[in-house]
C-alpha cells in the first residue's frame, strides 16, 4: 500500500529506515548517549547522512522507570522536533508517544507519525493524528500498561492477537479520520511478548503483511535477539540483521533501527534476493 | 553497423545503474541511424543477436527476416577479445592487444582477407557476426567509429558503414 508519512509520500515498493532518536537519559540501548539535544542533534545528522528516511524521537524509555509527566515529556521533544523539522524539511519525523496532548504539540511543532508503541493506550491519539493529517503506527502489546514489563503473558495465538488488535486498531484509525495510506501496522516485537512470542511473530509475519496494512517492525538489539543467541546489549546487531532479514524477505515496509546502514544493506539484498529490487549495478559475466 | 554483443545491454539485466551507459548510447545512437533507413538484418550468434534485436526494440527500429533486395540494412553483432586485462573475463591474454589492433583495421577498411578466426576463438572475440559482416563489405568501403574502448578487458566497437549498391 502507499505511504502518506504526513507531508511526505512513498511508493508501494519502497522500504523505510525509521532511526532512533532518545531524548532520554537512560533508554536501554544508548544509555542516554543522545539526551543532550545538541547530541541528539547530531545524531539527527548522521543517520541523514547514513541515508535514513525517518527518525523517530523519544522522550521516553520504554521500560519501568522514573515517571515522566506529559510537561517533562513535551520538555523532551517538542521544540526538539522543530529544530529537526526546521533543518531537514525533507526528513520523516516521527514522534514515539502514547500520549495524545504530547502528540498534538509535536505535530504543532512538524511531527509527520505518531508512533504509538503502546498499542492505543490513549484512545485521544488517533483524533490527534486525524486533525493534523499525521500518520498512525498502530502496535500490538497485548492490553499492556505502558512501561510495564511482561509477566506470564500467554496468547492462544499470538500472531492472531497481532493482526487482530492492530488492524482493529487502523480501522479505528481511518474511523476516526486518519488517510488510510497513513495508517502502519507494528506486531512490537517484546511489548507484552516472551521472546518464543517475538520469534513467531518474526517467523510468521508474513501474515502480518497479508493484511494489506504497511508493516512496521523495531526488532534492533531488543530482548528477543538477545535471549535467542545468549548475547547482551552491544553484542545484537548480528542476530538483528538476521531478524531483518526474515522480516524483508515477509515484506516488511518500515525498519525501526539503531543501525542504519547495516540495516539498510540487509533489506536491500533481500529485496533484491526476492526480485523485487534490482542490482545496483550489474555486470558480472555480462560484459 | 557493428555493436558488441554484451549482455549488460539487455533489458533483463538492467541494474539501478548502468555500467554500459556510455555503450548503450552509442550503440541506440547507431541503431536509430540504421533503422531508419530500411528492414534491419540481425547478425550475429545466438546471443548477440538477441541483443541486436533488443537494441533495436529500444531504439524502436524494425527488425526484417531477411535482406530487402538491394537495400538491406545489417546489424551486426560482434566484439574483440575478452582476454584484454587481467580482470577480464578470459584473464590477460597479451596476445589481445595485437589481434584487436588487426581486426579494428580490417574492419575500418573493408578487409575480407582478414583471417585470423582462430586466435580470434582463443581469445574469446564473437566474430561469428563479423565473418559474416566482412564477406558482405565491398572492399575499400570506410568505417564511421562512434565508441572503441575496452571497459571491462573486452574489446567493444561501434561502427556504421554506409554502402552505396
Amino acid at each position: 500500500m502507499t505511504l502518506r508519512l504526513g507531508r511526505h509520500h512513498f511508493p508501494d515498493d519502497a522500504t523505510l529506515m525509521m532511526a532512533i532518536v532518545n531524548r532520554t537519559p537512560d533508554s536501554f540501548y544508548d544509555k542516554g548517549a543522545t539526551w543532550a539535544e545538541d547530541k541528539a542533534f547530531d545524531r539527527v545528522a548522521q543517520v541523514v547522512d547514513e541515508g535514513a528516511e525517518m527518525v523517530d524521537i523519544g522522550g521516553i524509555k520504554a521500560a519501568p522507570g522514573e515517571f515522566i509527566d506529559e510537561d517533562e515529556e513535551k520538555r523532551r521533544v517538542v521544540d526538539f522536533v522543530a529544530r529537526v523539522r526546521s533543518a531537514y524539511p525533507s526528513l520523516v519525523i516521527s514522534v514515539d508517544t502514547w500520549r495524545a496532548s504530547v502528540g498534538r504539540a509535536v505535530c504543532q511543532a512538524g511531527a509527520d507519525v505518531l508512533n504509538d508503541a503502546w498499542g492505543g493506550a490513549d484512545p485521544e491519539l488517533v483524533d490527534v493524528a486525524a486533525a493534523f493529517g499525521a500518520a498512525i503506527i498502530c502496535t500490538h502489546t497485548g492490553g499492556a500498561t505502558p512501561r510495564t514489563r511482561p509477566y506470564r503473558v500467554e496468547y492462544d495465538d499470538v500472531v492472531r492477537s497481532a493482526i487482530s488488535d492492530t488492524v482493529a486498531y487502523a480501522y479505528r484509525a481511518v474511523a476516526a479520520g486518519v488517510d488510510r495510506r497513513s495508517v502502519v501496522i507494528d506486531p512490537a516485537h517484546d511489548f507484552g511478548k516472551n521472546t518464543f512470542h517475538s520469534l513467531e511473530l518474526t517467523r510468521r509475519l508474513g501474515e502480518m503483511v497479508d493484511t494489506g496494512w504497511p508493516v512496521l517492525v523495531s526488532l534492533s538489539n531488543k530482548d528477543f535477539v538477545g535471549e535467542s543467541l545468549d548475547l547482551p546489549v552491544g553484542s545484537r546487531l548480528t542476530g538483528t540483521l538476521a531478524a531483518t532479514a526474515v522480516s524483508a524477505l515477509a515484506g516488511a515496509r518500515i525498519f525501526r533501527v539503531h543501525e542504519v546502514v547495516e540495516t539498510r544493506q540487509t533489506v536491500d539484498m533481500v529485496n533484491t534476493i526476492a526480485g523485487r529490487r534490482p542490482p545496483a549495478r550489474a555486470i558480472r559475466g555480462l560484459q | 553497423m557493428l555493436v558488441p554483443g554484451t549482455l549488460a545491454l539487455l533489458p533483463e539485466y538492467a541494474g539501478l545503474a548502468d555500467p554500459v551507459l556510455d555503450l548503450r548510447l552509442a550503440c541506440l545512437e547507431a541503431v536509430s541511424w540504421l533503422g531508419s533507413s530500411s528492414d534491419v538484418v540481425v547478425l550475429g550468434d545466438e546471443q548477440g543477436t538477441r541483443v541486436g534485436h533488443a537494441l533495436l526494440a529500444a531504439a524502436g527500429a524494425p527488425a526484417g527476416a531477411r535482406p530487402a533486395e538491394g537495400s538491406a540494412a545489417y546489424l551486426v553483432v560482434g566484439n574483440g577479445s575478452a582476454r584484454r586485462s587481467e580482470k577480464a573475463p578470459g584473464h590477460l591474454d597479451e596476445r589481445a592487444f595485437a589481434f584487436d589492433d588487426g581486426l579494428r583495421a580490417a574492419l575500418a577498411s573493408s578487409d575480407a582477407n582478414w583471417s585470423s578466426y582462430d586466435l580470434g576463438a582463443d581469445l574469446l572475440a564473437s566474430l561469428d557476426g563479423i565473418r559474416e559482416l566482412l564477406g558482405l563489405l565491398p572492399p575499400g568501403c570506410p568505417a564511421v567509429i562512434d565508441y572503441d574502448d575496452d571497459p571491462f578487458g573486452v574489446q567493444y566497437w561501434v561502427m556504421r558503414w554506409r554502402c552505396e549498391s
